[in-house]
């Protein structure tokens, strides 16, 4: 078998809109300084696209949004990028009241198949706005499906179903995981959306993490190796959510860790523990652990290591629901 | 750009027409035959199909939320029936019975009427930037002096002049929000004057000339297809009733003083629209009369058709199938 080509996840995102530019001409990008580019994921697409596909905008949400919500409605499929995620609540109005809902309330005549982008999370100290998480937000509303890559493969894969998706799709990416490396085949291909993997096989405990946390659920099952047997489960899309791949593991573990970089309270974790309760009660042989942010705005400084999800919180979860 | 006999005569027929479905739905939100709110247009709804009469299928509209768009609906040639359908919770709703009041005809380039007064202001820009890219279809966004309050509206404006898009920021300037005047809300007595700080032609006309509007309208749209960009239409018109039914008719906190309604209602579009096409000779009162008549029977079917239209109550099921595209 010949060798796969490693690439780092940032760039594994922008081989997804090359080829999926070059394969649908109503493929476009709007966002802020994406010629240019503070992170490295639209280099080069202006030279190969020209500024019509690749579209700069004033520092304005409102109107950037709007340049891909009002161009899908008229059959174009845009990609809009808020280069930080948390940005998007500046048009949080047009994203949850009318984008997610629109379909639906119309009477599921339209269709809006667009690309709602951007990347956050701990680790760069840079206080709420820019780190916080936002999947959570966007996830509560229906109409609007919503998943962040963990490894390079996904994310290119992840990148190129949201593109061809004829649903919204907010595709959420991790600043820690920008330029971790791995195999990333070539050709496109899809990841599906709606379906979580296995990262891991293990016995003892199922641990489901995503994003940056994923790297630390990996740390934990290493350090953990021979003493407790660790089933790490990559949700990859928190909706629609997965649920029946984590009851799966659970036929086998019994045992429970989520792990989730956001709020403690109406997290992708507490979803994930109200249907595994609601579902699989009776494959629980422990509480279900939460290891998320507590109810606490995420600050800069120093305090990210301890406030965030951290390989020593999470082995602490684990070595709970195991003893 | 002068009208034709024969454009005159379509204009007044789709005035009398509005006129009518205003009234309807007067009449039965009164009788509590309509599911939401109305706001009625009464002696407002010129500028709605001056502003569409004349538009190409291809062009964009998003119609003003006063009489729901009903103007903008009668200019558009849009199926009332489907409409009232809809604000009944029937099955042959435009929407399937799910909208309330917040409709849309996509297939008639109308993509949607929100409750968040504004939110049109998003979605135009990428109307229009699909529009110029289209190359032969404009964007008529039509929208109240009250909805220029939000900062939606500065963005649009700053993009359309930006990139030129072919949009008519088309503003039904009646000088009231619900119960605040303009004189409170604004600084200026032109909301077409915002639009100097970008650079883009503006122009004001009075609203209740049905004819002039379409003048106007008919120029912008060329503006825009010629590649020349935006342009700001402010129709200058009134509002003879309550903000919505049901609530008080207020200026401030005060009510608002029954001889200086009156003193509107000689502003009356149908009845300055009906002066000038007898004068002109545009219309015989025979052809008048056929129009009316005509008027009444068409709001007959309406009525009919969304009366016997069964009531919408699909099944959870059914509703979950329609959030996403499969």
């Amino acid at each position: 078998m010949s060798e796969v080509r490693e690439l780092p996840l940032v760039e594994a995102i922008r081989e997804a809109y090359r080829q999926e530019m070059e394969r649908d001409e109503r493929v476009f990008m709007v966002g802020q300084d994406i010629a240019g580019g503070i992170f490295p994921h639209t280099k080069g697409l202006v030279e190969q696209f020209g500024t019509d596909r690749i579209v700069d905008t004033p520092l304005a949400e409102i109107g950037m949004y709007g340049t891909a919500f009002g161009a899908a409605m008229e059959g174009f499929r845009p990609i809009v990028d808020f280069m930080f995620a948390g940005f998007f609540l500046n048009a949080a109005s047009p994203i949850l009241a009318q984008t997610a809902q629109f379909r639906f309330i119309h009477g599921s005549q339209m269709s809006l198949p667009m690309v709602i982008t951007g990347a956050c999370g701990a680790g760069m100290r840079l206080g709420n706005e820019h780190a916080m998480l936002v999947h959570n937000m966007i996830a509560q509303v229906p109409g609007i499906k919503v998943c962040m890559p963990s490894t390079p493969y996904d994310a290119k894969g992840l990148m190129t179903a949201a593109i061809r998706d004829d649903n919204p799709v907010a595709f959420i990416w991790h600043l820690g995981t920008m330029m971790d490396r791995g195999p990333v085949p070539e050709e496109p291909y899809v990841v599906p959306l709606g379906v979580a993997e296995v990262k891991r096989e293990g016995g003892d405990v199922t641990l489901v993490a995503n994003g940056f946390q994923y790297k630390n659920a990996q740390i934990v099952a290493d350090k953990l190796a021979g003493e407790i047997s660790v089933e790490i489960i990559d949700p990859r899309t928190f909706s629609p959510l997965d649920i029946d791949t984590i009851l799966k593991s659970l036929e086998k573990t019994g045992r429970l860790v989520v792990v989730d970089e956001s709020w403690e309270s109406r997290s992708t974790a507490s979803e994930i523990a109200a249907q595994v309760v609601d579902r699989g009660f009776d494959l629980l042989d422990a509480p279900i652990r939460r290891v998320t942010i507590p109810n606490i705005p995420l600050p800069g400084g120093h305090m990210e290591p301890y406030v965030a999800p951290n390989p020593d919180a999470i082995e602490a979860a684990v070595r709970d629901v195991c003893r | 750009m002068a009208l034709g006999k024969k454009q005159m005569a379509l204009l007044y027929r789709n005035l009398v027409r509005a006129d009518h479905f205003d009234k309807m739905m007067m009449n039965r939100i009164m009788q509590g035959k309509l599911i939401g709110f109305y706001h009625p247009g009464d002696g407002a709804m010129a500028a709605g199909v001056g502003a569409t009469t004349f538009l190409d299928e291809n062009d964009i509209v998003n119609p003003h939320h006063r009489a729901h768009g009903l103007a903008y609906m009668a200019g558009r040639g849009i199926d009332i029936g489907r409409y009232l359908a809809e604000r009944t919770g029937k099955v042959d709703g435009c929407c399937g019975g799910r909208s309330s009041f917040h409709w849309s005809f996509p297939d008639k380039k109308v993509y949607g009427a929100s409750g968040f007064i504004g939110w049109h202001f998003c979605p135009v820009v990428g109307w229009g930037w699909a529009s110029k890219r289209k190359g032969n279809q404009m964007v008529l966004m039509a929208s109240g002096d009250g909805s220029y309050g939000q900062g939606g509206a500065h963005e649009a404006m700053l993009f359309a002049m930006n990139w030129k898009l072919p949009i008519v920021f088309f503003c039904e300037n009646n000088g009231m929000a619900i119960h605040s005047t303009i004189s409170d809300m604004h600084p200026m007595p032109d909301i077409s004057s915002l639009a100097q700080g970008y650079g883009m032609p503006a122009v004001v006309i009075d609203g209740q000339d049905v004819f002039a509007v379409a003048e106007t309208v008919i120029a912008a749209r060329e503006h825009a297809l010629a590649g020349k960009g935006p342009t700001f239409v402010e129709a200058k018109t009134l509002r003879l009733r309550e903000h919505d039914v049901g609530t008080p008719d207020l200026a401030r906190a005060e009510p608002r003083e029954a001889a200086y309604l009156e003193e509107l209602k000689k502003r009356d579009p149908v009845v300055l629209a009906t002066t000038r096409v007898l004068a002109e000779k545009v219309l015989t009162r025979k052809q008048i009369d056929k129009i009316y008549q005509e008027a009444k029977e068409e709001v007959a079917a309406i009525e009919k058709f969304a009366d016997e239209s069964p009531v919408a109550q699909p099944s959870i099921e059914e509703l979950l199938a329609g959030v996403y595209v499969a």
